[in-house]
Formats: structure tokens, sequence, C-alpha cells
């Protein structure tokens, strides 16, 4: 029997990041934020999501569980950001730091 | 002196508060559903609880239920109006309220006029007369995946809010 390949992390966030771009038009960009741990199912796959007109809150993640019946086979943390945030993350690291993470390459729609 | 109508809106947002950051806490233990959508229901309703204490006053809040479809539209309109760059659109408004409805019924007081006997604490008889177990429930009606970005607004609108009555 063949067996089917389960999706990297990196291959689950762009389904992910596909699926928020079609349900939310205020959403202007997608990064997936590194390090991405392969090896750790358990290890969530973060990003962080810009979106125009959301309340600022700073770099502060959302918890998801997997979610298997969307494609979705490992947990989520989901920082949500307004276009200002997003700016000052890029200018200076030092938010996304103090969790241990970076900027990654960023996702697109389509 | 006697506790004040702002004391218990701090105390409510606070719980709220507290209620979001078990949920967050659960989602790295690999918890059963009920169990997550269990303090999202408490954070929503303690949120409530502090935004009518602030204007009704705690006197005429405490006995209250059913409040979480009502109101979270309102604070939802509410704090995204008072930010200065807070925007909320029609379709949130409407997926908030969408949510908010789930979020009540989930209560086992809450159960719609005995349509709804699903609820994330306590056992029940569904229709065929099977009795279901909440954590062996996968309350198809309240998507709290990551697919779903209305649950986002939602967790930072409480957050924003209770933060804004502590």
């Amino acid at each position: 029997m063949r067996s089917i390949a389960k999706k990297t992390k990196e291959e689950t966030a762009e389904t992910l990041a596909k699926i928020h771009y079609a349900n939310e038009p205020n959403l202007k960009h997608i990064h997936l934020l590194e390090p991405v741990n392969e090896e750790d199912p358990r290890d969530p796959i973060k990003l962080l999501e810009v979106v125009e007109g959301t309340l600022e809150r700073w770099i502060e993640p959302i918890a998801f569980p997997a979610d298997p019946a969307r494609g979705i086979e490992y947990p989520v943390l989901i920082v949500e950001v307004s276009p200002k945030e997003y700016l000052a993350i890029k200018n200076d690291t030092n938010g996304l730091e103090q969790h241990g993470w970076s900027l990654g390459k960023e996702l697109l729609a389509n | 002196m006697p506790a004040t109508d702002q004391d218990w809106a701090s105390a409510y947002a606070r719980q709220a508060l507290s209620d979001l950051d078990a949920r967050e806490k659960l989602e790295s233990t690999g918890a059963h559903k009920c169990h997550r959508l269990h303090f999202l229901q408490m954070a929503a309703e303690k949120l409530c609880k502090a935004y009518l204490t602030t204007s009704n006053g705690h006197n005429k809040v405490r006995k209250t239920h059913a409040y979480v479809e009502r109101n979270l539209p309102l604070i939802a309109r509410n704090f995204y109006r008072a930010t200065n760059s807070g925007r909320i659109l029609a379709w949130e408004i409407s997926e908030i309220r969408k949510i908010a409805r789930q979020i009540e019924v989930l209560a086992p007081a809450c159960d719609d006029g005995g349509t709804r006997q699903d609820n994330s604490e306590y056992p029940w008889e569904d229709a065929q007369g099977n009795v279901r177990v909440p954590s062996e429930y996968n309350f198809p009606n309240l998507d709290d995946g990551p697919a779903n970005k209305a649950i986002v607004k939602l967790i930072r609108l409480i957050r924003t809010a209770a933060d804004a009555y502590v």
C-alpha cells in the first residue's frame, strides 16, 4: 500500500494562508515566523498576519489546535498585527526576538 | 465600604482574561474541544458582565444568564469605534454575532428553549435517546480551529475590552 506523505509545516502554512486570504478582505500580508521545527509535530506553526483595521495589541499570539479535516495537521499560533505594528516589527526585530522568533518568508494568496 | 460597580466590572474583566489564559494553556496540552470552548464561553460571559455592570450596575446583571449573543456585537462596535486604528466591518460583526450565539448555548443554563441540549460541561440526552458526553462531542456548530479567523477577532476583542475594564 502506498503511504500518503504528510504535508510539511511550510506547506501546511501555505494552505492555511490561502484559507485566511480567501476569508479576510483586510488581510494584507502573512509571514511564517521562524524557527520552523519540522522534526517535532507538537511545535506549532507560527504566523504573523497583518490586518488593516485590527485592534492594536502588539505581539500577542493566539493558540489553535491542529485541524486535520481542513488539512492543518499541526497546532498553530496566530499573531495578528496592524500595518503600523508590522512596520515597527520590520524596523525593530526585538519584539519577535523576545519570543524567540524571527520574520520568515511571506506567504501569498495565490 | 461596599464594593462599587467599578470593583465588580474590574473583577469580571480580570477573570475573563484569566479564562482566556486557561484556554491558551489547554491548547498546548491537547485538551478536548469542550474544554477549550468552555473557557472561551466563560471569558465571553464575564466580559459581558463587566460591560453590563459598567452600564447598568452590578445588582441588575448578576442574576442574568443569557447575554453573550446580544452584548458581544455591541461590545465589538464600541471598542473598535473607540480605538484610533480599529475598524470593524459588517461581515466581522455578523461573524461575531454568529459565534456569540453558539457560545451562549454552550452554557448548560442556556438551551435555546430546550432545542439545544449540547453544552461544554454536562452529559445530555440527544433526540435519539443517546447520552452524549461533552468530551466525546465535536460541537459542529462552533469551529474554533485555526482556519476560522473570526475566533482570532473574538479573542482579541475580549482581551482588549477586558483590559479596558480592569
